[in-house]
């Protein structure tokens, strides 16, 4: 390759550079600033944070906060969300390892069925079980309870817990609980001996998306629960389509509030949310 | 591993699916096909005022022995199918909703194909230019990147909300340019707008899977490329997107699935005004009508949907999964 042409591909590929770096910029702008100006305008007045023309920079307040938290005792939400994430995850493991290990275990046709079964399942939209539940539910006087909530997101989370930690449990060679139960282990001691020691990273991420998925519920929860025993985001429906200004700027607190625990899972967790997201493309 | 232990191992997770989804799914199909009223009845009442008792006829709820009101249930067969897609005379009257389901699939599938293209061309360009990024930054990079997609749907649509919203920050700039618009005032601007959202939501997934994805594009596959004269376009042409064409039809296949899902930003956006999704149609019905019978129509529609939508998936994972029994 001669000098000129040496130099040449350089400069261009400076060139390249800066574009690369001013793209991911806009991507990184476009991708945060709703979540940014929400921030903001969560710790303005109202009067400030929908202004003509608009303040760049307005004096801070915590009212809105204190509204929310203090006089709409959005503790008790926080709560409620607190028993349904926690209930739901530990369930959701529980049920979905026994499952998950079975299926990759167990060579006959039932497990493709199950399989098969459960992809349709994930498919389907939640909104359409939503009549049945509340029949049923009501009959059952278990409506407007966290507990029928949980076994709801559950049920509703099982399809992916038992593909996800399935393809977890083909990683896990079939020798190792097979030399547990040569040994004179029964099939759940070498599962409980064996391969539970052996399985927290797959079980952490597939619990993080079961996490996910019970934390930013809304539909089920919103349309399952109602007064005093909502969830997060259920509790600041009423800021969609809020005209009263304090109302409005407490649902903007609220926003705020819901997305904060979030930014603390992204931080410690990120290797294994990216790791859960690529797990079913390049196992399948 | 035996039958027995099979069946053991997984009976609470089987058992939890057919109680709560497939029971379910039954249920509904069963509703849609019903109704119930308050089993109403005249009644002759005698109401004794300081001037003396006066007999008034009203209709009330007939009692049963406990005193609750008695619903009479009884068998309306297609009604309501034919009401939700508009072959019903009668719900063609003027003023009454015509074509409510279809009204909500042609919407549903519009956000589908408008945010597939975005979601696919975005998330690539996306992974082809952070693979190009100096270690140190990417971490950071992809953090930001799962925000949008991790956030609480209905929260990041309230907040694209609040940035679109009048005398918010989008509208502010785009005044800058001369540009007056209330989005949330018509429908094809609050369309744009769940749109937009949707976009901006699911882009970060298909970036992350197809970043993966790159990693493991074979690196003398690109260097015997690059000594044949391949320029960068080819290279990309022929290498890396022939590697990448199983995550693409993944990404899309999942997308397709929660496209068909839409919910959140419909509600948020356009408060179900002008929008309605199949989601939204059937939980509306049932929250707001207050009719259970008729929302569970709209559910054996939103099913038939996703059924006839997905079939060239099943057919997919089938043949694979079959293969490896």
């Amino acid at each position: 390759m001669s000098t000129a042409r040496s130099t040449q591909s350089t400069r261009s590929s400076k060139l390249g550079q800066t574009l690369l770096y001013a793209g991911l910029a806009a991507w990184l702008l476009l991708a945060a600033s709703p979540v940014l100006w929400t921030v903001v305008i969560s710790l303005r007045s109202y009067g400030d944070a929908f202004s003509a023309p608009l303040k760049w920079v307005a004096p801070l307040t915590f009212e809105n906060y204190r509204g929310l938290w203090v006089e709409r005792e959005f503790h008790r939400n926080f709560f409620n969300t607190l028993v349904v994430t926690v209930s739901v995850v530990t369930i959701s493991l529980t049920v979905g390892c026994l499952a998950g290990y079975a299926l990759s275990r167990y060579r006959g046709s039932l497990g493709f069925w199950l399989l098969i079964i459960a992809l349709v399942f994930r498919a389907l939209p939640h909104s359409t079980l939503l009549p049945s539940f509340h029949a049923l539910f009501d009959a059952l006087g278990i409506r407007n309870t966290l507990g029928a909530l949980v076994f709801v997101l559950v049920a509703i989370n099982q399809p992916f817990t038992i593909w996800m930690l399935r393809s977890f449990f083909v990683g896990i060679p079939q020798e190792l609980d097979e030399a547990a139960m040569v040994d004179g282990c029964t099939r759940l001691q070498a599962f409980r001996r064996v391969i539970i020691p052996v399985m927290w990273p797959g079980v952490v991420t597939t619990g993080l998306f079961s996490f996910l998925l019970a934390y930013n519920d809304f539909m089920l929860s919103s349309a399952l629960t109602n007064a005093d025993k909502m969830t997060m985001p259920a509790a600041i429906a009423g800021a969609i389509s809020a005209e009263s200004d304090a109302l409005l700027m407490q649902g903007v607190a609220g926003a705020v509030s819901i997305t904060i625990p979030l930014i603390i899972l992204i931080a410690i967790f990120q290797k294994q949310i990216v790791s859960g997201l690529t797990q079913g493309a390049v196992k399948g | 591993m035996k039958l027995r232990s099979f069946l053991g191992f997984s009976l609470p997770s089987a058992a939890l699916m057919l109680l709560l989804l497939a029971l379910p799914m039954v249920m509904t199909a069963w509703l849609s096909t019903r109704n119930c009223a308050l089993d109403l009845q005249l009644a002759t009442v005698v109401q004794t005022g300081p001037f003396g008792a006066s007999e008034v006829t009203t209709q009330r709820a007939r009692l049963d022995a406990a005193g609750r009101p008695v619903e009479m249930c009884r068998f309306v067969g297609t009604d309501y199918y034919r009401k939700l897609l508009g072959l019903d005379a009668q719900a063609n009257a003027p003023g009454s909703d015509q074509n409510e389901f279809f009204g909500a699939l042609r919407f549903t599938l519009l956000y589908v194909a408008a945010t597939t293209p975005f979601v696919l061309a975005g998330g690539l360009a996306l992974a082809l230019a952070m693979n190009r990024v100096t270690q140190r930054l990417k971490g950071l990079f992809i953090a930001a990147s799962l925000l949008p997609f991790i956030i609480t749907p209905v929260v990041g649509a309230l907040s694209i909300k609040w940035m679109f919203r009048d005398n918010g920050l989008v509208p502010h700039l785009l005044s800058g340019m001369g540009i007056e618009l209330f989005w949330m005032a018509q429908a094809w601007s609050a369309q744009l707008l769940v749109v937009l959202y949707g976009v901006w939501h699911t882009l970060p997934f298909a970036f992350i899977v197809f970043y993966a994805g790159l990693q493991g594009v074979p690196q003398d596959s690109l260097e015997s490329a690059t000594l044949d004269g391949a320029n960068a376009w080819q290279k990309l042409r022929y290498v890396t997107l022939p590697h990448l064409a199983p995550l693409v039809v993944f990404v899309t296949l999942i997308h397709l699935m929660d496209a068909y899902r839409v919910f959140e930003p419909v509600i948020v956006l356009t408060q179900g005004a002008f929008t309605t999704s199949v989601q939204v149609l059937t939980y509306q019905v049932l929250l707001l009508e207050d009719n259970p019978y008729k929302a569970s129509a709209a559910a054996v529609l939103t099913i038939v949907g996703i059924g006839v939508l997905l079939i060239p998936l099943l057919r997919k994972t089938w043949r694979e999964q079959r293969r490896g029994y």
